[in-house]
């Protein structure tokens, strides 16, 4: 793992893969989409608002996802100091807030016509806002740090508080199933899946698709902190330099 | 069918999911291949001006 704790080894992968995850992810999720919305019949009871789940499964996955690689990387930094955690946890923030405000949106608008209301403060839909609001806290704790201008590491506050939030995600996962809620239980589990597989198909693609635009979106960020920290050495060493 | 919309007025609901959702993803996306190509043209002419430096 510390073979990669070098910037230069990193980008040597991170740009070339880059173009290559945004390309695909594009096609994958371009071609999920159309297919969600022609090629699938509508839903015996919901109709055509069930083809909402082909956004909105990806966003949910991927916003309790990147909480979980937050964590990892939170882990990482606190155990073993590794010079790209901090970077990857701040690149991971944003679009795992993205995707997670997509999963409230797109879940409410699915909400409104399938159960007749916009939002319900039940275990589901509580436990997702409060990973919305944690992602917030943590952007707003990590933007403008010592870390920041110091090479982009985690504070030992900001890792412990991504360990500590990561409590969420199995309450996410089980709430359905631990309270009374108007969101349906679990559809996909280890043992199989309760979608008929002629909905499910263009579930795969978009899941796949969304998940390479997340890695595209984390490597880009990740790209821009390392470019930065290049500058801000630089133009330390240049000022160095003028005054010896 | 259990919805209280029923018929073509789900499409709606599909639509404003769909676009919301492309809207979002590519703002983000947008913005981040932005800030990047930025970044890395502003870090690989100051390395550029450093090596022309050195070389004096």
């Amino acid at each position: 793992m510390h073979a990669y704790a070098n910037p230069t080894r990193f980008l040597a992968i991170a740009k070339p893969l880059t173009p290559w995850l945004l390309g695909l992810g594009l096609l994958l999720v371009l071609g999920g989409a159309f297919a969600g919305l022609t090629m699938v019949p509508g839903e015996a009871k919901q109709g055509e608002t069930a083809r909402i789940l082909y956004v909105h499964v990806p966003s949910a996955w991927l916003g309790m996802g990147g909480w979980t690689s937050l964590a990892v990387t939170g882990l990482v930094q606190l155990v073993w100091r590794h010079p790209l955690a901090g970077i990857a946890a701040r690149a991971i923030a944003v679009p795992g807030m993205l995707f997670t405000a997509l999963c409230l949106a797109t879940g409410s608008i699915w909400g409104k016509p399938t159960w007749g209301t916009w939002w319900e403060w039940d275990g589901r839909m509580t436990s997702m806002l409060v990973l919305l609001f944690l992602y917030a806290g943590f952007i707003a704790l990590t933007s403008g740090d010592e870390g920041q201008r110091q090479g982009g590491s985690l504070s030992r506050g900001a890792a412990i508080y991504a360990l500590v939030g990561a409590i969420n995600i199995p309450i996410i996962n089980r709430s359905v199933v631990w309270w009374n809620s108007l969101h349906q239980g679990p559809s996909i589990t280890l043992g199989g899946s309760s979608i008929d597989k002629a909905l499910l198909w263009p579930l795969g693609l978009t899941v796949l698709g969304f998940s390479l635009l997340f890695g595209a979106i984390v490597l880009m960020r990740m790209r821009r902190i390392i470019a930065d920290n290049r500058v801000a050495a630089r133009l330390r060493r240049l000022a160095d330099d003028e005054e010896n | 069918m259990t919805g209280v919309i029923s018929g073509n007025g789900q499409w709606a609901y599909v639509a404003a999911a769909y676009i919301l959702t492309a809207l979002l993803t590519g703002i983000v996306l947008w913005t981040s291949w932005r800030a990047m190509a930025k970044a890395e043209k502003r870090s690989d002419a100051l390395r550029a001006k450093n090596r022309r430096g050195d070389g004096q």
